[in-house]
């Protein structure tokens, strides 16, 4: 609309510099039914006070235009002669929505014209016309012309009550605009421990049952350590069974950082006395001690 | 004579399957026993003690995954600390008990019994502290 606007007041600018004015002859409008029945014919004054009465259009009817284009020298009483403006439109204008639709109009070059506006299949550049109780808002429907070598042209032609228009056709994603049903989540119910008693008779089974055997197993070997308690073993066992403590402290209480720092510590202990345990070790197998 | 040396050839075919059922559970016990009384003489103690543990190990991995199965794998990081820590540790010493059997001298010439024993230590004190970590 502003486009329309900004293209009419600047050739309304240029209409003093240019000669001759365009006008119309023979402009008539007709509306035909579905069957090419005329159904209203009426000629189209060039006066904005003789406007004709509105315009109905059923689904299936047609509205005609045609016009011959004809210019006129100022100060001169030679017959007007045909012509070809550079531009011709219908506008449709719907004055309470403020939308507007151009149509080109095609005119032949000895400025004869015609328009055909047929409901069946309009064309997608008219506004939309919705219900609006029983009726659809009219449309103003006018006749623009643009021209290098003439004036430019303005006619109010009529009122036109078109039939309702089809509500706009939904978009894919129209429903992902609008705010969505709210996300249940179900969990899988909580797990159970079992029964105390059961948990106990299999904790005693599965600690105690291979305790038994080993114990079993042991009292078969006949075993003897005869070094533990001297000073080059003493301190690896002692050692091992503190970073075996520590883990085992880490579990209950300590978290990951402390558990890394003590344990870099009494590593370093381990690593230092199990190798002096072990070369010890050595020294004694390579004598064929026991 | 015939029928009877065809009896006679007869009867070792019919009666070799029912001898085989008969003395197999015998022959399996000999076997058997043959085997541990073999293992029992010369098995070192200390290869003994390892076994022993292994035993130990494997029992207690069983039990746990039969409580895992038939009663419940709740709370599944305890049953993965616990069976895992089987697994390793039977892993461990297992590899352990190879290195320092003097039967397998020629295998592990550049391993030690010490440095075996270093090994398997070091090994232990990092898998407990998987072990501990997925305890939970």
């Amino acid at each position: 609309m502003k486009l329309s606007l900004l293209v009419l007041s600047s050739l309304l600018a240029a209409r003093e510099t240019l000669a001759g004015q365009l006008s119309l002859q023979q402009a008539r409008f007709s509306v035909l039914g579905g069957d090419v029945s005329p159904l209203r014919q009426e000629p189209i004054s060039l006066s904005p006070a003789n406007e004709p009465d509105p315009v109905r259009l059923g689904p299936s009817d047609t509205l005609k235009l045609a016009f011959t284009v004809v210019t006129k020298e100022q100060d001169s009483d030679a017959e007007p002669k045909g012509v070809q403006p550079h531009q011709t439109f219908v506008r449709f204008f719907d004055k309470q929505s403020g939308e507007e639709g151009i149509v080109p109009v095609r005119v032949a070059q000895s400025g004869k014209a015609k328009f055909e506006l047929s409901m069946a299949r309009p064309p997608s550049s008219l506004p939309p016309t919705p219900l609006q109780g029983n009726e659809t808002a009219p449309l103003t429907v006018s006749l623009l012309m643009g021209s290098f070598d003439h004036s430019p042209y303005s006619l109010q032609l009529f009122d036109l009550y078109l039939p309702p228009s089809q509500p706009a056709p939904e978009h894919p994603d129209e429903k992902t605009f609008h705010p969505q049903p709210e996300i249940q989540h179900t969990f899988r119910p909580e797990q159970k421990l079992p029964s105390k008693f059961v948990s106990g008779l299999a904790a005693l089974v599965v600690v105690g049952g291979p305790w038994v055997v080993l114990l079993g197993l042991l009292s078969q070997v006949p075993l003897s350590t005869p070094h533990l308690l001297s000073p080059s073993i003493l301190p690896f066992t002692v050692s091992l069974t503190a970073l075996e403590a520590l883990l085992f402290y880490y579990w209950a209480d300590l978290k990951l950082g402390q558990v890394l720092a003590y344990g870099a510590a009494v590593g370093l202990v381990t690593v230092i006395s199990g190798k002096t345990a072990l070369e010890k070790r050595g020294e004694w197998r390579l004598q064929g001690k026991k | 004579m015939a029928p009877k040396s065809t009896a006679a050839a007869k009867q070792p075919t019919t009666s070799t399957p029912s001898a085989l059922h008969e003395t197999s559970p015998a022959a399996a016990g000999n076997a058997v026993q043959s085997l541990l009384k073999a293992y029992n003489e010369t098995t070192s103690p200390r290869l003994k003690l390892i076994d022993a543990f292994l035993v130990f190990l494997m029992i207690a991995g069983v039990l746990q995954f039969v409580y895992c199965v038939l009663v419940t794998n709740f709370p599944f990081n305890a049953f993965l600390a616990g069976f895992g820590s089987c697994v390793g540790q039977f892993v461990l010493t297992a590899s352990l008990r190879s290195q320092v059997n003097p039967a397998n001298r020629n295998e592990f010439k550049d391993v030690s019994p010490e440095r075996a024993f270093a090994d398997f230590a070091l090994g232990s004190v990092v898998l407990h502290f998987f072990v501990y970590n997925f305890l939970g």
